[in-house]
């Protein structure tokens, strides 16, 4: 190995080093015994996390926030897939405009739409609601749904829906039977990313939570600011692994896509 | 598959302009029931533009389409019942060969029963018996291209509409399937609309062929018509090799440059030039070479011999530097070297004069 591959491969390790550094301390964390955090961890016990699924409020709490979860990722799923299909095979002029008002959410800070979401809301009565929710989550889980998308769109041949249309199908039709499941495994990761990002989005739902329902994100900083006991990284231990399970089943999704596109005798 | 005859088409005057540009211009051809017509012409020329139109992908800015004497101008393309084969195959790539097949045929409401035997039937026809279980990714790119045919062809359509079909198979694959649709065109007796840029193919495969040029049909003709004898100056140049000698018209013979007389029979008068420049045309296989000062033909000097087997290529010049070239038998041709001078003889019936100038 040439000294310039070893220290490309060194400055690699340093990045995931950094990045994953914070993870792996908390980690322990959930399971050491005292009721404040500690590092290193004293003890060792489970007992944090059945204080987490025994208690009525945190499960209402993630019951909640799963909820509203699913909600945005079934809505981004839907409109961020009707959305990138009129982007990219549409001949609008406003194409561009719409394009950029989909992703200016990835730019602009989310505590600067979380204020904007919240005096709007305010005024529409939608603050705390499960669909004013779900509309928050939605605006900034829409750019990736639509990255995901916009990437299988661009290998799909656009003439195959002319092709489907040439054998009697309508154009309806032709995007469901021949399009969609094309690109349908991107969608589902779109959707999954969607879930993730809705799951443990803190900013925005710090803002519209109301008394009664609030986000497992919005309760962990309650209880942050009130007791701060190992329950927070007995959560974070939960959240984490369910990312990395949904990551997984994203890159699985893209994954058996290519393969079915590509060979194999029975797709 | 035996019994389903082909449509007749009728193009009145279709028009298609995409903002300032004319695509299409007045573009008028009727083509009667079974006849495979040949759409040919470079990019541009609008060939593929008429072909979406009478496909229902385009809506004409002008102009009528009537299939079967009915008007179809504005019809979406899945109420049109026509087969249609694209340049790239377009198969479904999640689908097996057999559900591509079978596609038309779900779309019409078919059993699925039905459908299988249906498509292991066009499969057949096609020579691809078997191999309905495959994925397409699994095909070569001509049983590709034989997929798509059989889907186009599966429900029996009365008119098959193709899209520059050969273009992305190389040259062998591409006469083999030239015989092969031609076959099927003469089994089905489907009336079939064929665009190509490439000439051979359209002489090869067509009972008739329309050459394009910015959205104009230039002409329309049987394929030896064609050759033999170009409306103008563009289908001269366009279908095989062509020599066009500029020429001054008197009214009784043409003045080649080095005031060589050359009186053409009147049938030669593809159209008639007034008194004044004119072109004349001849192909480079009806040239012969002779020794110079042979009575009743052209001096020019050698250029060029490119010796290929069984045939020679003689470039030659005339003085004024227009470029004129001869295919001739290799047999039988005298040893000849660049610069030498040689006489050229044009047989009169081979002739065809033009009134345009032409550009070179």
């Amino acid at each position: 190995m040439n000294p310039r591959a070893i220290l490309l491969n060194a400055y690699v390790y340093a990045v995931l080093i950094f990045i994953l550094a914070p993870i792996v301390v908390i980690l322990p964390m959930a399971f050491s015994e005292p009721d404040y955090l500690t590092f290193p961890p004293e003890g060792f016990t489970f007992g944090w996390f059945g204080e987490f699924f025994g208690n009525s409020r945190w499960m209402k709490a993630t019951g909640f926030s799963l909820k509203i979860a699913l909600l945005t990722a079934v809505t981004t799923s839907v409109v961020g897939t009707m959305a990138t299909y009129a982007l990219m095979r549409g001949a609008g002029r406003l194409g561009t405009l719409f394009q950029g008002m989909l992703i200016a959410p990835i730019v602009v800070p989310h505590i600067a739409l979380a204020v904007a979401l919240y005096l709007f809301f305010k005024q529409t009565g939608l603050s705390s609601t499960v669909f004013g929710y779900v509309l928050a989550h939605s605006v900034i889980a829409m750019p990736f749904v639509v990255f995901t998308v916009a990437a299988a769109l661009s290998s799909v041949d656009p003439t195959l829906e002319d092709a489907a249309m040439s054998c009697g199908a309508s154009r309806f039709d032709a995007f469901r039977l021949v399009t969609l499941p094309l690109v349908l495994p991107n969608v589902l990761s779109g959707g999954l990313f969607a879930f993730i990002l809705s799951f443990d989005e803190p900013v925005i739902s710090f803002f519209l939570a109301g008394i009664r329902d609030k986000t497992l994100p919005r309760m962990m900083f309650d209880d942050i600011e009130q007791n701060l006991t190992p329950i927070i990284p007995a959560i974070a231990v939960l959240l984490t692994g369910i990312s990395v399970f949904v990551l997984l089943a994203a890159a699985l999704l893209r994954h058996a896509a290519a393969s079915r596109t590509a060979s194999s005798p029975d797709g | 598959m035996t019994g389903s005859r082909g449509a007749e088409i009728s193009i009145r005057g279709l028009e298609k302009s995409f903002g300032l540009l004319k695509a299409v211009d007045n573009v008028s051809i009727d083509i009667p029931s079974g006849e495979f017509l040949a759409l040919l012409g470079p990019s541009g020329s609008g060939k593929s533009t008429v072909l979406m139109m009478l496909a229902g992908f385009e809506v004409p800015t002008g102009g009528a389409v009537l299939i079967d004497g009915t008007d179809c101008t504005r019809l979406p393309p899945q109420k049109r019942n026509i087969g249609m084969v694209f340049q790239h195959y377009s198969l479904f790539p999640h689908m097996t060969v057999a559900d591509n097949v079978a596609f038309p045929l779900k779309m019409r409401g078919m059993g699925r029963a039905e459908r299988r035997r249906r498509a292991g039937e066009a499969l057949e026809v096609v020579r691809l018996g078997g191999y309905g279980d495959r994925m397409p990714s699994q095909l070569s790119g001509g049983q590709r291209q034989r997929v798509a045919l059989a889907r186009a062809i599966v429900y029996e359509p009365r008119l098959l509409l193709m899209d520059e079909p050969l273009s992305a198979l190389d040259k062998n694959l591409r006469e083999e399937m030239q015989l092969e649709i031609k076959r099927l065109h003469s089994e089905l007796g489907i009336t079939v609309v064929f665009v190509t840029h490439d000439q051979g193919e359209a002489l090869t495969m067509a009972d008739r062929i329309a050459i394009l040029r910015g959205g104009r049909i230039q002409q329309m003709s049987p394929a030896r018509e064609l050759y033999e004898r170009p409306a103008n100056l563009f289908a001269a140049g366009f279908i095989g090799e062509m020599n066009m000698i500029p020429a001054a018209w008197d009214g009784s013979a043409m003045m080649l440059c080095q005031s060589d007389r050359v009186t053409p029979p009147p049938g030669a008068f593809v159209t008639t030039p007034a008194n004044g420049r004119a072109t004349l045309a001849i192909r480079p296989e009806r040239v012969q070479v002779g020794a110079a000062e042979a009575p009743g033909s052209v001096g020019a000097t050698l250029a060029e011999v490119v010796y290929a087997g069984a045939g020679t290529l003689v470039i030659a010049r005339l003085d004024d530097g227009t470029e004129l070239r001869a295919r001739v038998p290799s047999a039988g041709l005298p040893r000849l070297s660049p610069g030498e001078r040689i006489g050229l003889t044009l047989p009169p019936d081979a002739l065809l004069v033009y009134a345009e100038e032409s550009a070179a």
